[in-house]
């Protein structure tokens, strides 16, 4: 599923160049639940923004689904972030002023889905998630964790093969990330691949595997 | 851009109203000002040329004058006086010549029963009317040519003398005394607007058949010959013919700039309306530069508005939006603001005009309303307006568009 080998990022600001990430091999075999562990700074979300194709490496390669994804023009990984990754981010990012509903529909419109494809799949998920109620609510009415429950609906919408998720309870209560935890699992049960952003021990025990980054470099497998 | 995607826009469109209701009144503000501006200035220039059709349309008036240079031996400083048969002579050699008529005048005294005033009196030709556009009220007529043949005491008044004498009282067959002999009131004039005129306006005189004119004044000579040429562009020409065959009959020299006093109301027309043409023009310019002005502070708008959506921007590519999706997104957003903003300021001016309009004309004087008080909301002035507003949209809406397609992802969700 994700096949990353010597993977370099090195961000320039001015002259300064720094390299977040030193030559990362990562590999995940679809059906996982993979946590990413590893201090502030260490480079894990650049690593996830690049498996999710926001940001591309400067150095090394990524095969996604057996597809190198580097060299691809912008529009070719619009379609690539559209299809094949769900991203969850610890902030949410939904559309302030977007229903749930509308948030949830998004990704499908950016993919020509027709409107009753469109209507069916987020009932479908928002039932999913528990929310089909709060359907016509705008974020700002929603909780933290219900706003998150919809950005995981979102991330669904299109059936993504790979659900990447960055601190997906960095924001939540407790009791609100148990619940998304519990979402997680049953997702991964069903058969989704999830790669999970955490530097909770706790967290990544629901996780069926723990990856350690530490500067910029992957540690062995725990 | 697919429906589906349009209607995304017109949702958020419709849900950011609030945020994008200072633009779309900026824009608003400016097109109202402005297709003011332009309606106020043709109006202007239609009303002066109303105005200066009210002495009459396409006219030469020609009087005699006083000779200043030497001829054939006679000495210059002569006094030029025009009699009615120069009318029968002008109007027999001069083909291009559709009307001709003379006039005198002198002051006199008009009464009508216990009012009296001194006021201009007129002998005229019944050509006159047509000419000067004195036109009758319903239920009167003007002066016709039986009236001179005849010699009839027959009396046209300008509408403002009637309603001196008559308050409000029809004025028609009643019997008025001028320098106390009787005269028939047959009609009185219809309003006009007039901003150039000898001797006071129109419409305070009293008009007669030129044959009468001798039973009130004792001057035999005309003081005015209102000559019409076929087609505007004889002007110049029946102008010189006349200074040739009346050159020729009273000996002077044709180019004698004095012996005869002429005045072209065609060729000052066309000048006035070159003038007027230019304010229009220069009204048009500050327009249009105002307009750039404002175009650059939409563009600083829309950038701002770019700026503030970064994040959303960002959230959009990550979940699959490509680029002409964001383009597309933000050229909308400037085109419709644009259109909303322009559709209001542009009803606001209609309605703003129209309502001017129907403001009583004030004929009394030469006023300064009656050159306000006419805006003209024309469809010519519409479109330029609306083209130059679609170029000026394009402009405004596509850099900021195409910066926030050029976002990278990571860095647009990053953005706080
Ligand atoms: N856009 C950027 N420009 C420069 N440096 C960056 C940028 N993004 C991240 N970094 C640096 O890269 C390192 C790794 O960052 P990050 O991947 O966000 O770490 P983590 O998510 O593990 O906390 C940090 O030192 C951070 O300062
Ligand atoms: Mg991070």
């Amino acid at each position: 599923m994700i096949d990353m080998r010597n993977l370099k990022k090195v961000y320039k600001t001015g002259s300064i160049e720094f390299e977040a990430l030193k030559g990362v091999f990562l590999k995940i075999e679809k059906g996982e639940f993979v946590s990413l562990m590893g201090p502030s700074g260490s480079g894990k979300s650049t690593l996830m923004n690049i498996i999710g194709c926001l940001d591309t490496p400067t150095g090394g390669s990524y095969y996604l689904e057996g597809r190198d994804v580097s060299g691809l023009t912008f529009d070719q990984l619009s379609e690539v972030r559209n299809q094949k990754v769900g991203f969850v981010f610890q902030s949410f990012n939904l559309l302030p002023y977007a229903t749930a509903y509308e948030n949830v529909e998004l990704p499908m419109l950016y993919n020509g889905k027709k409107a009753p494809e469109r209507r069916q799949r987020v009932d479908e998920l928002l039932t999913m998630v528990g929310l089909y109620d709060w359907r016509k609510h705008r974020p700002t009415e929603l909780s933290g964790g219900q706003q998150q429950r919809v950005a995981i609906a979102r991330a669904l919408a299109m059936d993504p093969p790979i659900l990447l998720a960055d601190e997906p309870t960095g924001n939540l209560d407790s009791k609100s990330g148990e619940e998304i935890l519990d979402l997680f699992t049953s997702l991964w049960k069903a058969g989704r691949t999830i790669l999970m952003v955490t530097h909770d021990t706790k967290i990544a025990a629901y996780s069926q595997r723990t990856v350690h980054i530490l500067d910029g470099k992957m540690e062995a497998d725990i | 851009m697919k429906l589906h995607l349009l209607k995304l826009f017109l949702n958020e469109f419709k849900k950011r109203k609030k945020k994008t209701s200072l633009i779309t009144f900026a824009i608003a503000w400016g097109t109202l000002s402005l297709l003011l501006m332009m309606s106020f200035g043709r109006g202007l220039s239609n009303q002066f040329r109303i105005g200066f059709q009210g002495l009459g349309e396409d006219l030469i008036l020609v009087n005699g004058g006083r000779t200043s240079m030497d001829y054939q031996g006679l000495p210059k400083g002569r006094a030029i006086r025009l009699f009615a048969s120069d009318i029968d002579l002008i109007g027999r050699l001069i083909p291009e010549i559709k009307r001709i008529c003379p006039e005198s005048y002198n002051l006199g005294e008009i009464k009508y029963k216990d009012q009296e005033t001194n006021r201009n009196v007129r002998g005229v030709y019944a050509d006159f009317g047509p000419m000067r556009n004195t036109i009758a009220q319903a239920g009167g007529r003007f002066i016709n040519p039986d009236d001179v043949t005849y010699s009839r005491r027959v009396a046209f008044l300008g509408w403002h003398l009637a309603e001196e004498l008559f308050k409000g009282k029809n004025p028609i067959n009643e019997e008025i005394y001028i320098n106390r002999m009787p005269f028939k009131v047959i009609g009185v004039m219809m309003k006009k607007l007039q901003n150039s005129n000898y001797q006071g306006l129109d419409y305070d005189h009293v008009y007669i058949p030129l044959s009468t004119m001798a039973l009130v004044d004792s001057q035999k000579y005309i003081d005015m010959m209102h000559i019409q040429p076929t087609e505007r562009k004889y002007a110049r020409y029946v102008e010189n013919r006349v200074k040739e065959i009346l050159g020729e009959k009273y000996r002077f020299d044709k180019d004698d700039k004095y012996a005869l006093s002429v005045f072209n109301t065609i060729e000052a027309g066309e000048i006035a309306g070159k003038v007027f043409m230019g304010i229009e023009i220069f009204l048009g310019l500050i327009g249009g530069l105002t307009l750039l002005i404002a175009a650059v502070g939409v563009t600083n708008l829309m950038y701002a508005m770019v700026k503030e959506r970064t994040r959303e921007i960002g959230v959009k590519m990550a979940l699959g939006a490509k680029r002409r999706h964001i383009v597309w997104q933000f050229l909308l957003e400037a085109l419709f603001i644009f259109l909303k903003g322009t559709f209001w300021g542009a009803l606001i001016a209609f309605n703003i005009v129209s309502l001017v309009r129907l403001a009583p004309m004030n004929y009394e004087m030469t006023s300064i309303q009656s050159y306000l008080l006419r805006p003209d909301f024309s469809t010519d002035i519409l479109v330029t307006f609306i083209v130059i507003m679609g170029i000026l949209v394009f402009f405004s809406g596509i850099f900021p568009a195409l910066r926030a397609s050029k976002m990278n992802p990571v860095d647009a969700l990053r953005y706080e």
